[in-house]
């Protein structure tokens, strides 16, 4: 995935996260190509990872908590994990 | 048998919502009317003040439509609608009057949520009144009457011949940009120029000064898009939009190019959760043929819009590759 479709992703999260009212941070996973973590205030942090051949995994300590073919099925699993 | 049109009036109280339904259903074009008043008290009168060229006027008391009284709305309608198919009744539209402090949206929700109104119904306008004497301070100090005027298709601004309309038409046009604004004086006004038009409908918005903002943090923006957009995308943005957004999506309403069908734009509408399924035009309406989408809501960020459309659709592009 181009760097520019990561940034407009992490823009999606960020503003559905307003949306929610959750006082998160969406940042660049140093760890992941392509991936992006989810940081609380209160120091948790979810990582949303791009899948093969398209998709997301979202994880948290590295357990897998939800396998999306698209930013619908992410953003109902991250709001409720959230 | 094609959806009978349903019109609802709606505006604060005393800005000449009874008066202005009154002198249109003395119109014989508009006689045919099915008018469904709702009325907040023990005993109702506006019923009683509308000089009937319609035979089909029905009070409901008992509460306001936006809060204790939607299943009334939708059983009066269903009742309505079963009265006109065994030939009891004569009408081809049906015009609602809320009462001045209802909130429109749950009410144009009720309406299209119900399963067989939806197929019988289709709605066709929502007009505010506003009145020139008194509807800048009924907006400083009523949220509600800020909700109705921004979720109208038409603003009718009442009392002109007592009050100028100068300031306030422009409040209103900050507030709510795709409505057109029609002056009544003495309650009289073209019915042709209210009814008779679908809610895509909607004059244009200026392409840089889409965003703006009244004191209550009510937004219109119009979202543009020049490149046709898979079906499968409308849909998955409208589900996330239905899905995230709730109430803070007054209303949504627009014409969009869809890539399976090249020349018949799809026509959305929404009101919070709750989205008609998409209908297809036979023709673009005018020479534009890009995706336009009037949004009406509290607090929900253009830009957030923007990018959301944009990575379904790059999401959808990568599926129907791969």
């Amino acid at each position: 995935m181009s760097s520019h479709r990561t940034a407009r992703v992490a823009r999606v999260l960020s503003g559905a996260l307003r949306l929610w009212g959750v006082p998160a941070a969406v940042e660049r996973d140093p760890d992941q190509v392509d991936g992006l973590v989810l940081r609380t205030p209160s120091g948790g942090s979810l990582q949303v990872a791009a899948r093969e051949p398209h998709g997301w995994l979202l994880r948290r300590d590295g357990r897998v908590l939800g396998s999306h073919a698209g930013l619908p099925g992410l953003l109902r699993t991250l709001r409720d994990e959230l | 048998m094609s959806a009978l049109p349903v019109s609802v009036i709606t505006g604060f109280l005393g800005s000449g919502k009874t008066t202005l339904l009154s002198r249109l259903l003395r119109d014989p074009a508009f006689a045919r009317t099915a008018v469904i008043v709702n009325e907040f008290g023990e005993v109702g009168l506006d019923h009683l003040l509308l000089e009937a060229g319609s035979e089909e006027i029905v009070l409901l008391e008992g509460g306001c439509l936006c809060c204790q009284a939607r299943g009334d709305l939708v059983r009066t309608a269903g009742e309505l609608l079963a009265r006109r198919s065994r030939g009891e009744a004569d009408f081809e539209r049906i015009v609602v009057e809320t009462t001045g402090l209802a909130d429109p949206a749950p009410i144009l929700q009720a309406l299209m949520r119900d399963r067989e109104l939806a197929g019988e119904l289709r709605l066709e306008s929502v007009i505010a009144t506003v009145d020139c004497t008194a509807g800048d301070a009924t907006l400083d100090a009523h949220p509600e009457s800020v909700k109705q005027a921004a979720l109208a298709d038409r603003l009718v601004l009442t009392k002109a011949d007592l009050a100028d309309p100068g300031a306030l038409a422009e409040r209103l046009r900050r507030l709510n940009p795709s409505a057109p604004q029609l002056v009544a004086q003495h309650g009289e006004i073209d019915a042709n120029l209210l009814f008779g038009f679908s809610v895509h409908e909607h004059r244009d918005l200026p392409l840089h000064a889409q965003h703006f903002h009244s004191i209550t943090e009510t937004q219109t923006f119009c979202l543009r898009r020049s490149r046709p957009l898979h079906a499968v995308t409308l849909a998955l943005f409208l589900q996330v939009l239905a899905e995230h957004c709730g109430a803070r999506l007054l209303r949504l309403k627009g014409l969009v190019d869809v890539v399976e069908s090249p020349g018949r734009p799809a026509v959305i509408h929404g009101v919070q959760h709750v989205f008609h399924p998409p209908a297809f035009l036979d023709a673009w309406p005018d020479d534009d043929r890009g995706t336009r989408m009037v949004v009406i809501s509290q607090g929900l960020e253009r830009a957030w819009m923007e990018d959301l459309l944009e990575a379904l659709e790059d999401e959808v592009k990568v599926c129907s590759i791969s």
